[in-house]
């Protein structure tokens, strides 16, 4: 099963992220803040990461530096909804930072999920 | 001067006359004045010594030469030879001039002329008397420019000066004074007293107790009384003047109008308090969309547990519907706040503005008139068409809505202003070299001071509760400040209101060499023609091909043949044509499988439910929608 870290400061959003995510069958780690995800990341049971860009600790900026340090092959999802500077050119600043797509909330999860399962090009078997 | 003196034979008293002749010689000789003795002729009979030494000559060089040769021609006979005229008819002349001296140059006098007669009484002679008046004319002449320095100073600089007595009377007052108190220059304040201008007793006595203290004090601002009762703040300071025996003889005052400075202070204070909200604004919004995505997230889940002919699934529906809603609302929130990007292109602000002057008026009642001078003129701003439409839209919309009761005129004007002319107005330190200044003026019922100051907060609303969400002005705002423009308005209660946008203008047009051969073909469907044209002006010259269809009929046409067929359908939902079982219909009998995308207003819902459940439907985009969020919508419709 391919490996997803959700880093949601929101645990609400964060525990919705998981069930969706857990009915398509993937595995799931949780992170409430960006620092939290850098130190417990692990690679090799990772493959992608959905992460909110504005959080307290470290950010999702630092994060998706960080991970595609960790591991280069990451797949990396950027969610926002808006802060201080903008959801707009933080999420720009996610893609130019390496991110493969980003989305502003509130988002389709079946668009979100659809979009991590063309990443890892993962056939759900039903 | 000859005098025929009798001589006795008495040497002593002979000797005693010829040493009072010396002695009055000495007098006349060594007086400051220049003596001489003229004679009919204007001849020169006898002159002193102080005479020979200002013209640099000996007594017997001048005695029988004449005023035209010692003086010159113009100087004696524009200046000399009336007034000697004048002597011999018999007067006493004085006159001051100035003349050319040979030792001291040019020089001022003060000339006498006084008749001189024998026994006969004819007057034959005229002794002339002539002082050096040279230091105290241009002693009085340095006075008069000192005083003439010091007028204009007190009367072309903005500042009022006043004089008055300890008590407050006043006894002067400049030009200056009576502009700043709005008082007409007839007015005297001769009988009036300082204290009818300020606001509280007292306040004159406190300063000058304070006077007292320090001799000169600046009391900072100051609000006073003008002559017509309205409020002048003033910055006032004031000096104290004290007599020889040390007791105050009075108080000069200067006054300064800072209703300006007052002005910018509290359009600072307005723009940091909408910049807090903004944050706060800002703040809310993300944490509510965290929230709709959560409740969006499950619902869809819910979706697709459910069959979707259950009536718990219609139920699910709406509240994804709910969610769309409260996230047009946080949308507006961020644009607000400014943190919603907008994608800009370059754009004329007259096309846009004659849309939606166009869509206005396709639904005014029949008691609103709308007048417009739109100059033919390119104005080129680099904006979202589709922002540029809204901050028209909500304008004129709430203009009409203020004149609903009674009717009016909406007057709507653009023009052409350089940044550096208007840049008190726009209160910025760097300007663009040109603006467009759009007014949009209505004759409804205006607004009182306490409201204008709030009307760009956001959820400030003069409506009924639940007919809007008071988001309207401060979005407007929010747009308009970061295309780095700004909004005034001025309003006057039972007259109306005006709002002034400044929207500065950018130099050229970009070259629209578009990639024509590798064009998408998208078709929009619209019952509102003006509308369409604003997305249309938003997606011309980025690279797609737009068709309009208004009815049943052309979208058949095109749809029928699938080499015609479209990459891209945009269905508008107020289309009045064609309604959404139509379209749904159309697909389904064509087998059509081009993506759609749906933009609907928020305050619609039955109608699209239906279209949403259907799937032709890819993308649904809710009112109002910016020009990245169609191109986005398009770009993920047609991967």
């Amino acid at each position: 099963m391919p490996g997803v870290l959700i880093v949601e400061d929101d645990k609400g959003l964060r525990e919705m992220l998981k069930i969706s995510l857990v009915r398509r069958k993937f595995t799931v780690i949780e992170a409430g803040n960006g620092k939290e995800a850098i130190t417990h990341f692990k690679p090799s049971i990772t493959d992608l990461v959905v992460t909110d860009l504005i959080m307290p600790e470290e950010d999702g900026l630092k994060v998706i530096i960080k991970l595609k340090e960790l591991k280069p092959s990451i797949k990396i999802i950027a969610i926002s909804g808006g802060g201080k500077a903008g959801p707009g050119s933080y999420l720009n600043l996610a893609k130019a930072l390496g991110a493969n797509a980003i989305y502003s909330k509130p988002f389709s999860i079946s668009d979100l999920i659809a979009k991590i399962e063309e990443l890892l090009e993962y056939e759900q078997q039903t | 001067m000859k005098k025929n003196l009798k001589i006795s034979g008495d040497d002593d008293y002979l000797r005693s006359i010829v040493k009072e002749k010396d002695i009055s010689d000495q007098i006349i000789n060594h007086s400051r004045s220049m003596i001489s003795i003229i004679n009919r002729d204007y001849i020169y009979e006898k002159v002193n010594t102080t005479f020979c030494e200002a013209h640099k000559v000996v007594f017997d060089t001048i005695i029988g030469k004449s005023l035209v040769e010692v003086w010159g021609d113009e100087t004696f006979h524009k200046v000399i030879k009336s007034n000697i005229d004048l002597c011999f008819s018999g007067k006493t002349v004085r006159y001051e001039a100035s003349f050319d001296t040979p030792n001291l140059g040019k020089r001022y006098f003060e000339v006498v002329f006084r008749p001189l007669s024998v026994e006969t009484g004819e007057i034959t002679h005229l002794l002339a008397e002539t002082l050096d008046i040279n230091d105290l004319v241009r002693s009085k002449q340095a006075i008069i420019k000192k005083e003439e320095e010091l007028r204009q100073f007190e009367s072309k600089l903005p500042i009022g000066f006043l004089r008055c007595d300890p008590d407050g009377k006043i006894l002067s007052a400049n030009k200056a004074f009576h502009k700043i108190m709005d008082c007409h220059d007839d007015v005297s304040f001769a009988s009036m007293n300082l204290k009818s201008f300020y606001p509280e007793e007292g306040l004159f006595e406190m300063q000058y107790d304070q006077l007292l203290d320090s001799e000169t004090k600046s009391f900072g601002r100051v609000t006073l009384k003008n002559c017509n009762g309205e409020e002048i703040p003033c910055r006032i300071s004031g000096f104290l003047a004290v007599d020889e025996s040390g007791n105050p003889s009075f108080i000069d005052f200067a006054f300064e109008d800072s209703s300006r400075e007052l002005m910018l202070e509290n359009r600072l204070l307005e723009a940091q308090k909408l910049e807090t909200i903004g944050a706060l604004a800002g703040g809310i919004a993300h944490d509510f969309n965290n929230i709709l995505a959560t409740i969006s997230g499950y619902s869809e889940m819910l979706q697709e547990d459910l069959n979707s002919d259950s009536s718990v699934s219609e139920k699910v529906s709406k509240i994804q519907g709910a969610v769309l809603k409260a996230q047009s609302i946080t949308n507006q929130m961020l644009t607000f706040s400014r943190q919603i990007e907008q994608e800009k292109i370059q754009i004329s602000i007259s096309e846009v503005l004659r849309e939606t002057i166009g869509f206005v008026k396709s639904a005014i009642p029949s008691n609103i008139i709308v007048k417009s001078r739109i100059p033919s003129k390119d104005a080129i701003v680099f904006a979202d068409p589709t922002q540029l439409f809204r901050i028209f839209l909500n304008l004129m919309t709430n203009a009409i809505q203020s004149m609903e009761k009674s009717g009016g005129t909406l007057s709507v004007n653009m023009v052409v202003v350089e940044g550096k002319l208007v840049k008190h107005e726009l209160n910025k330190d760097i300007v663009a070299d040109e603006y467009a200044l759009l007014t949009f003026k209505d004759t409804g019922e205006g607004m009182n001071p306490s409201l204008i100051r709030r009307i760009f907060e956001p959820f400030y609303t003069t409506r009924e509760v639940g007919k809007g969400t008071g988001l309207g002005l401060s979005v407007i705002h929010g747009i308009i400040k970061e295309l780095e423009g700004e909004i005034l308005v001025s309003s006057k209660i039972e007259k109306g209101s005006v709002f002034y946008v400044y929207l500065p203008l950018v130099k050229s047009y970009p070259d629209s060499s578009g990639k024509k051969d590798s064009m998408k073909k998208i078709v929009f469907i619209t019952g509102n023609k003006y509308e369409s044209r604003i997305l249309s002006l938003a997606l011309e010259n980025t690279g797609y091909e737009l068709i309009y269809i208004s009815d049943r009929r052309n979208l058949i046409k095109v749809m029928a043949c699938s080499a015609e067929r479209p990459d891209l359908v945009i269905y508008m939902s107020d289309s009045k044509q064609i309604n959404p079982e139509e379209l749904t219909g159309i697909f389904r009998r064509f087998n059509v499988n081009t993506p759609c995308i749906l933009i609907t207003d928020p305050s619609q819902e039955v109608l699209e439910e239906k279209l949403l459940n259907s799937r032709i439907v890819k993308q649904h985009l809710i009112k109002p929608v910016s020009l990245k969020e169609i191109r986005n919508a398009i770009d993920i419709s047609l991967r």
